[in-house]
């Protein structure tokens, strides 16, 4: 028999229902990461090779959970939801903030932290949401560093600008040429959707002071010789 | 940046996860700290505010069964659990969002997204702490009541080229608003201004155009910053009071219902949102909005019995005036009721009204047996105390709903005798005379009414229509005014603008008047003119 589906059922608001069960996976993934710390912090890593794991097991679970954060964030972004709190902040704070949220991840990859930033520095952006895209690339940076990652703020003609570079290989030429747009057309090329990078260009974009906003720069080179991520914001 | 001696510190960790409350606990230990309580429910993390004090509270957003940390932290203020000194950080697993929407309404000192560590623990917690300790003398002269010494102290610190400058010149500005110091506040946030729009600056300088009684500018301000940020909800609370104090009650409700919208948790602006509904006779809004102030009560400190009450008489009364109403209404308004008298302690009034409702109820559904008994009981409870104003306002709209029209006229005849010098019980009892009694209101009424006479006299029938409805909304039963309103669609009728509407509005308008007048009414001759010419324009319809 031929049955036609209810046209009202077939209604289901899929970005709603993908949203609301990335929300569950990004909380189930926070107590994954929350116990893996733990576990880490109770048995240090015996051996080089236990070590390396420890590391490759928390930072995948970080990369998904601030996978996840960053699809619900898009989400919020494009129907409004996204509440912007822009009020004055100190940069250290900013930055040694999220040196501190990855303080496992950069132990267990003996990574070596360096910054740059005078103390008295103060902007206005939204913490939250500029915290988590340094966050981002500080996971992305412990993944493709060799040993030190470098954070600076500073400020230059009237827009801040905090870089975060490592010693690494570098960035892929096809990223340097065109970062945000790559989600747009959903080029996926090696299997990375670049969400990170749409999500940080979208986040820099929402500051904006008079006629100017936000925006975001990678380069290869300086300081480290290896890749940098900068953001601008005025 | 000061290293703190943790282990003088005392913390309280708030969490349903017991896990996590160990997991906590071990971190602070690692830093040193001592003192650490834990609590698994809101209950008990109260409980342990009322028995000592904590320099800081961690406490988790989802507490579990309905309770948030929000409410945990505004039971503690209500209560005056905790103070200035305790600092209080909300850890959350949630998304942002709810955590800030949260964080606008309760403002707590911080809040930390989970998983944390322990640095991130360690930083937070000394930066934090280090701000107390640099606020402490503005808070001890805020305890003592000494504003002059802390706006004082406030000054000199957003002065200085510190970290704790912006944080000073924020409470300042509170400081300065609250104590009606308005050019200072004006100066100190066009100061900030100047630098960065940043909002909580120019909501600051429209709260100051608005405490001015620059109404309007102050309304268009809000409105750019609404705009730009439209989940600012701080921004639409004092637009709401801006269109309050303009009387414009439609744009008043519109803007409650909007931040209900944004978040709809919060039961004082739900309760807000009852209120103004009511006033714009707007029922389905009001009785949704009321039903939800009811249902948030049960979890917060804000929840009270007047919230069920106030239901079941917006119910009855819809229910009175013969408005199409579902019929569940009575049966849900007679469960918040009994839930009333089980979520909270009721005193004596407030027993006798939750009686004389349920009363109202039955009355209102065509149970007159069961109304009578209520109304007896109640009235046999009152007779042993001095019973409030309010209970008996009750029991005369218990009296009107049963038909006993002369019985509620002479309690409230004998009211008006019991109350004669209190000015303020008058306007109470006003919305249920004919005539305002009190002097405030009676003046008001005449000043509304003039300016409307004015307009009909210039033929200017809706500018007229707007004065005797606004003067309507205060004093429903006031005949002279819905006569005038019968007049006043008269003479739009006679002025060719007629349509089904008109003649409708107009036809209710007289209804009403029909069930209040007596025939010995010094206006009775006039309604009897009005009807018949109303009737007469309306034939050629």
């Amino acid at each position: 028999m031929n049955m036609t589906m209810d046209p009202k059922q077939n209604n289901l608001d899929f970005s709603l229902v993908l949203a609301s069960s990335v929300h569950d996976m990004k909380n189930s993934v926070g107590m994954l990461l929350a116990s893996l710390e733990q576990v880490i912090e109770a048995t240090p890593p015996e051996s080089e090779e236990q070590g390396r794991r420890f590391s490759t097991l928390h930072y995948e679970a970080s990369r998904i959970n601030s996978e996840l954060v960053q699809l619900l964030t898009i989400y919020r972004m494009q129907n409004n939801f996204l509440p912007i709190n822009i009020d004055e902040h100190y940069l250290l704070d900013t930055l040694e903030d999220q040196v501190a949220r990855n303080h496992t991840l950069i132990e267990t990859g003996k990574i070596q932290i360096d910054m740059d930033c005078d103390p008295d520095l103060r902007w206005c952006y939204d913490n939250d949401l500029i915290g988590s895209v340094v966050h981002n690339v500080l996971v992305n940076c412990s993944r493709y560093t060799r040993t030190r990652i470098f954070l600076s703020a500073t400020v230059e003609n009237d827009v801040l600008k905090i870089t975060i570079a490592d010693d690494g290989h570098g960035y892929p030429k096809e990223m340097l040429e065109k970062p945000a747009s790559m989600v747009e057309n959903a080029e996926l090329s090696r299997n990375a959707t670049h969400l990170g990078l749409y999500f940080a260009e979208n986040i820099a974009a929402m500051h904006k002071q008079k006629n100017r906003k936000g925006y975001i720069e990678l380069k290869n080179g300086a300081p480290l010789n290896g890749g940098a991520f900068h953001i601008y914001l005025p | 940046m000061t290293q703190f001696d943790y282990s003088k510190l005392s913390v309280l960790i708030a969490d349903d996860f017991s896990n996590f409350r160990s997991t906590v606990n071990s971190m602070l230990q690692s830093l040193g700290v001592i003192d650490v309580e834990t609590a698994g429910t809101s209950q008990e993390a109260i409980d342990w505010c009322a028995r000592r004090t904590f320099d800081l509270i961690l406490c988790d957003y989802n507490l579990g069964a309905g309770r948030t940390g929000q409410h945990v932290l505004e039971e503690l203020r209500h209560h005056e659990l905790i103070s200035h000194k305790t600092v209080f950080i909300i850890v959350s697993a949630e998304a942002s969002r709810n955590i800030v929407m949260s964080a606008y309404d309760c403002q707590p000192d911080d809040y930390l997204m989970k998983p944390i560590n322990t640095q991130m623990l360690r930083q937070r917690m000394s930066r934090l702490l280090a701000q107390r300790q640099s606020f402490s003398r503005v808070y001890a002269a805020m305890e003592k009541g000494d504003t002059t010494t802390a706006m004082d102290v406030l000054v000199d610190m957003s002065l200085e080229e510190d970290r704790n400058a912006l944080s000073a010149q924020k409470m300042l500005g509170e400081v300065f608003l609250q104590e009606g110091f308005y050019d200072n506040a004006e100066k100190l946030y066009s100061k900030v201004l100047e630098q960065r729009q940043v909002d909580w600056a120019r909501l600051g300088l429209a709260k100051v155009k608005q405490a001015k009684g620059e109404l309007e500018m102050a309304g268009a301000w809000l409105e750019k910053i609404i705009e730009e940020n439209p989940l600012y909800l701080p921004a639409y609370d004092s637009l709401a009071q801006n269109w309050e104090k303009r009387g414009e009650n439609h744009q008043w409700q519109f803007t409650v219902q909007k931040a209900v919208d944004i978040s709809p948790m919060s039961i004082l602006r739900q309760k807000k949102l009852g209120e103004v509904a009511q006033l714009n006779n707007d029922f389905s809004t009001c009785v949704d909005a009321l039903r939800r102030t009811v249902k948030l009560g049960e979890h917060s400190c804000y929840g009270q019995a007047s919230n069920h009450f106030q239901f079941a008489r917006v119910v009855s009364l819809g229910m009175e005036r013969n408005l199409d109403l579902d019929a569940g209404l009575a049966q849900e308004a007679l469960k918040y009721l009994e839930d009333a008298e089980k979520w909270y302690q009721l005193d004596e009034a407030q027993t006798n009204q939750a009686l004389l409702l349920k009363g109202r109820v039955f009355a209102a559904t065509g149970e007159s047996e069961r109304a009578a008994e209520l109304l007896t009981q109640a009235a046999e409870n009152m007779e042993s105390c001095e019973a409030q104003l309010e209970v008996h306002l009750d029991q005369v709209s218990v009296l009107q709903s049963l038909g006993k029209r002369e019985e509620a006229q002479a309690l409230l005849k004998s009211l008006q005798e019991m109350y004669k010098g209190d000015q303020d019980a008058l306007k109470k009892l006003d919305a249920f005379l004919d005539e305002p009694a009190s002097e405030a209101n009676r003046a008001l009424v005449a000043t509304i009414n003039r300016e409307g006479i004015d307009f009909y006299n210039k033929e200017l029938f809706d500018d007229a229509l707007s004065c005797f409805e606004k003067a309507r909304k205060l004093f429903p039963k006031h005949i002279g005014i819905q006569l005038n309103i019968v007049q006043a669609y008269v003479g739009k009728m006679k002025n060719g603008q007629q349509d089904r509407l008109i003649a409708n509005e107009c036809h209710a308008c007289l209804e009403l008047v029909a069930s209040l007048i007596e025939e010995n009414n010094p206006a009775y001759g006039r309604y009897l003119k009005l009807r018949e010419m109303a009737s007469a324009t309306v034939e050629f319809l």
